[in-house]
């Protein structure tokens, strides 16, 4: 019986036509995803090679003083972009993934943005998340609309009805059919993305192929739920697409909406204007009220005294210092608006399956507002470090070729932060047993 | 000619369709829909314009309370460029949510436009966002699809369309007047949200408008009214063609996927793909070698420098650049400037033409796909596509080029030659010449650059128009009654 339903299934133009459009199209997404990696090595590798002779050359200009050369030296942080990158490259196209930072103020380096075609941006990736998220979707509604009420409207049903004892088990085997069809493609499509994309199959990639498998199950249940309602074709189809509207076009674009308006980010132009002022302001200060400041925040150095000359490097640095210290204020203030949007956000979506399965793979794959927080807050750390290594070097005038440049390399940031399965997992799994509870309630009432 | 039969057929078609108890709770909610679209992008846009406005006003005055300085220490201090949207950006964001909305522009270096909304979001970002042309562009062409796709299908199923053709009713005026009675719903909707856009249009800008503003808004109308005509010239000829009105839906929403979905996306992708644009490093480290190529004018030892100043002394014929009448330092900064900023001008171009090139895929799809074609006029109009923000970030780079060159311009002329010692106060100049920079001023495009620039979708909906013309022709030629 199974076979036979099979059989028909699989032998029907749509669905041969509707299962090679999207293999197709989630080979190409595999294209798309392997051209991103290869694309993310040769920007990590061009950062290595640019930052080695950026150094060489510098060091070979300004030998004899370490304070202008530290003025023009840049030095790269890489935030890590791990193989399941490829499969949702989520926001890692807007923002970089490599900042270069002099040590200099930090705050009017910090938020430099990548070279962008905004159009791409706009039109978005056709990543594989795109593909799961907005097409299975598709495809499965396809597959499922006219399930029962075609055969009703042909009249075939009343034959099934009478050669099977128990129809709620044929229609069981229905969906069983379409859902095993699906799932295996996508288990091919991720097995290829492994091996394409060299993936390990580590808890990540597990969780990513879960949270696929349980979406793909989510459509399954709307369409079992729709089905178990038993309205005609079109009915179906006009509600079943309203729905796929609803969930990941209108829903998303509201909430969107919403949360930008919410928290609009004034602080962004606040902060870049602050930090300019309070470092050029310093010019036509007193010197030695400067360098006071200068001393709390840092009391090591309060050895170094102001030198009597009209410049000197120690005060050169302490203005630095100060464009960043005088707009603490203002980056925290944004530091927390942006953790506010991210925190609603997250929030927000555990209601909406879609949006949730989006964020989630885009969570795994490290390519989130999250995940670009973590990073902004490395290259702090980074950038201190930097800065904490070199001040006192410069302040005693060392001589440059004395510096051990070769340990100045490109550093990396690895985002570490864990998966949290029951996050993960739980929104999804809650929306599939209430729909498919409330379908199963449908069928047995209707008594078909 | 008389629409006497045309007219019937639209009325009862109107009727049919407002039969279905769905379509009054639809168009409700598209209605609350648009009233929340008009609502944030009003909101959208009068925060973005508070702030731009402030920062721009506030670093202006910074600008101007500068004490008497060094000019190049100003060169250094800066500006800052702050991108204004214009009044139509309010219905269609475009790729504003992308654009980088400050610039600070200062000496010898071109920065990035930073901090676009984008960059500040989570990936929910890339759904897309609310607005009155994301209603009418997207959800439009779909609620027509779904009242219009059993137009003719319906009728021929019930054996109605044998009856309407046997008493003489020709499939000219079935077809138009089925035609006129989808417009007629989607009106109830259009109309008053038009209205509703011009009041809050005008009010917002105190019923003061340009006639240049007035334009871009009557061709955004204008457009957005063929755009939706083409959809429900779209749906009745699909629901005359198809056999079955399951047949005529599912072929509908399939074309709404294909327009709407998948085909801006994959064109984008597939630009993209074949001409892959350089990272950010690799294009700096670019114009900083070809820099070097040209000479440094912070390498002490550069041979081009050195040249310049040879021949300068042996025209004023004095040993030492400290003796030249002129501040040397200013004409050696200005030369430094011309050349960096004329080798960033030359790889921005070629970087703008990979764009360009990405971008051709999904601009010659136009043509396929009205879609794409409304987009970018609405887009072009509103001052949020793809040129107008190189505009900006052009004339931000035109800005800084000349403040950067007028404070070479006073050093060269007001600050003294003479070598300085360590514990010389440093040279300055008076406050009053800041005023000499004018303030950064933004200008949009005007209504005719537009087109100009988006004659390619101008001439692909002129196509679209004929295309569905001459469709209908065959149609009424060719189409049998079952």
């Amino acid at each position: 019986m199974l076979v036979l339903l099979f059989k028909n299934f699989i032998r029907s133009r749509g669905t041969k036509i509707g299962l090679l459009f999207l293999f197709l199209i989630c080979f190409i997404s595999l294209l798309i995803g392997k051209q991103f990696q290869e694309k993310q090595a040769k920007n990590v590798q061009e950062a290595i090679l640019y930052q080695k002779e950026h150094i060489a050359k510098n060091v070979n200009f300004h030998q004899d003083d370490l304070g202008l050369l530290l003025y023009y030296l840049k030095f790269s942080l890489v935030n890590k972009s791990f193989p399941v990158n490829s499969l949702a490259i989520g926001q890692r196209d807007v923002n970089p993934s490599i900042q270069t930072v002099t040590i200099r103020g930090l705050e009017g380096q910090k938020y430099d943005a990548e070279l962008n075609n905004p159009n791409n941006l706009l039109l978005g990736n056709i990543d594989f998340s795109f593909v799961l998220i907005y097409l299975f979707p598709l495809l499965i509604i396809a597959f499922s609309y006219n399930l029962i009420s075609e055969e009703k409207e042909s009249g075939t049903w009343k034959i099934v009805v009478t050669q099977s004892q128990n129809t709620f088990l044929y229609i069981l085997k229905l969906f069983y059919i379409r859902i095993l069809s699906l799932t295996l493609l996508l288990t091919i499509v991720l097995a290829i993305a492994a091996f394409l994309l060299n993936i390990p199959l580590n808890i990540s990639f597990l969780t990513f192929y879960g949270i696929s498998v349980l979406y793909l199950l989510f459509w399954f249940a709307i369409c079992f739920f729709l089905v178990s309602l038993q309205m005609n074709s079109n009915f179906n189809a006009v509600i079943l697409l309203t729905t796929w509207l609803f969930l990941i076009i209108i829903l998303p674009a509201l909430i969107n909406t919403y949360i930008v308006n919410k928290y609009p980010i004034p602080e962004a132009l606040e902060l870049t204007v602050k930090q300019r002022n309070a470092y050029h302001e310093k010019w036509d200060m007193d010197k030695q009220e400067t360098l006071d400041k200068f001393y709390t925040h840092y009391p090591q150095f309060k050895n170094y005294l102001l030198p009597d000359k009209e410049f000197s490097w120690l005060w050169y640095y302490a203005m630095q210092q100060m464009g960043d210290d005088e707009s603490a204020k203002e980056s925290r203030d944004l530091e927390s608006k942006l953790e506010q949007r991210n925190q609603s956000s997250q929030q927000i979506t555990q209601f909406i399956p879609t949006l949730h399965a989006q964020m989630q793979l885009n969570e795994i794959a490290r390519a989130n507002l999250g995940n670009q927080l973590l990073f902004l807050k490395e290259t702090k750390q980074f950038h201190e470090k930097l800065r904490l290594h070199f001040y006192p070097k410069i302040f005693d005038d060392e001589a440059v070729n004395k510096q051990k440049w070769d340990n100045f390399k490109v550093e990396t940031f690895t985002d570490k932060s864990k998966i949290n399965l029951k996050k993960t997992f739980l929104p999804l799994v809650v929306f599939n047993f209430i729909l498919l509870f409330l379908g199963w309630l449908n069928f047995r009432r209707k008594n078909i | 000619m008389s629409l006497h039969n045309e007219i019937l057929i639209a009325k009862h078609l109107n009727k049919a369709i407002f039969k279905n108890r769905a379509v009054p709770i639809i168009i409700i909610f598209i209605g609350i829909l648009l009233l929340y679209a008009t609502f944030s992008g009003w909101k959208n846009y009068t925060n973005q314009k508070e702030t731009s406005e402030k920062y721009q006003h506030e670093s202006r005055e910074d600008w101007l309370n500068n004490p008497d300085k060094n000019p190049h220490r100003m060169a250094h201090y800066g500006n800052f460029a702050f991108r204004k949207s214009t009044s139509l950006s309010m219905f269609e964001y475009g790729m504003e949510p992308f654009f980088g909305n400050a610039i600070f522009l200062e000496a010898h270096k071109q920065n990035s436009a930073n901090f676009s909304e984008a960059g500040f979001s989570s990936s929910m970002m890339r759904f897309g966002e609310i607005s009155i042309a994301m209603v009418l562009q997207i959800l439009f062409p779909l609620l027509i699809f779904f009242i219009g796709f059993n137009a003719i299908a319906t009728e021929r199923e019930n054996g109605t369309l044998k009856l309407l053709l046997s008493q003489g009713v020709s499939w000219k005026q079935i077809l138009l007047g089925k035609t006129l009675g989808i417009a007629s719903v989607i009106m109830i909707l259009f109309i008053p949200i038009i209205l509703v856009l011009l009041l809050v249009w005008m009010l917002l800008q105190n019923f003061t408008v340009s006639a240049d503003e007035i334009l871009k808004m009557m061709l955004f109308i204008l457009f957005h009214f063929i755009y939706l005509l083409f959809f429900c010239v779209i749906a009745v000829l699909i629901s005359a063609a198809s056999k079955t009105s399951k047949n005529a839906l599912v072929s509908l929403i399939g074309i709404w996927l294909l327009f709407t979905i998948i085909l801006p996306r994959t064109t984008q992708s597939i630009g993209a793909y074949v001409y892959q644009a350089p990272s950010k490093i690799e294009f700096n480290s670019a114009i900083e070698k070809d820099i070097l190529k040209q000479g440094d004018s912070h390498n002490p030892n550069d041979l081009h420098y050195k040249a310049i100043k040879d021949s300068l002394l042996s025209v004023y014929k004095v040993d030492s650049v400290q003796k030249l009448p002129f501040n040397y330092s200013g004409f050696i900064m200005t030369e430094g400037e011309k050349i960096s900023s004329t080798i960033y001008n030359k790889h921005l171009d070629t970087l703008l033409q990979v764009y360009a090139k990405q971008n051709s895929f999904s601009k010659a799809v136009s043509f396929i796909n009205p879609y794409i074609a409304i987009k970018n006029i609405s887009m072009g109009l509103s001052n949020t596509d793809y040129d107008s923000y190189i505009n900006f970030q052009k004339q931000a780079e035109t800005y800084r080029y000349d403040m950067a060159q007028k404070m070479n311009a006073l050093q060269i002329k007001y600050i003294s030659n003479k070598k300085q010692n360590p514990t010389d106060t440093p040279q300055t100049i008076n406050k009053n010449y800041w005023a000499d920079v004018q303030e950064f001023q933004y200008e949009p495009k005007d209504v005719f650059t537009i087109l100009k620039n988006e004659l390619l979708s101008i001439i692909s909906i002129a196509l679209w128009i004929g295309i569905l013309l001459f469709l209908i022709k065959i149609a009424y030629k060719n189409l049998k009654a079952i």
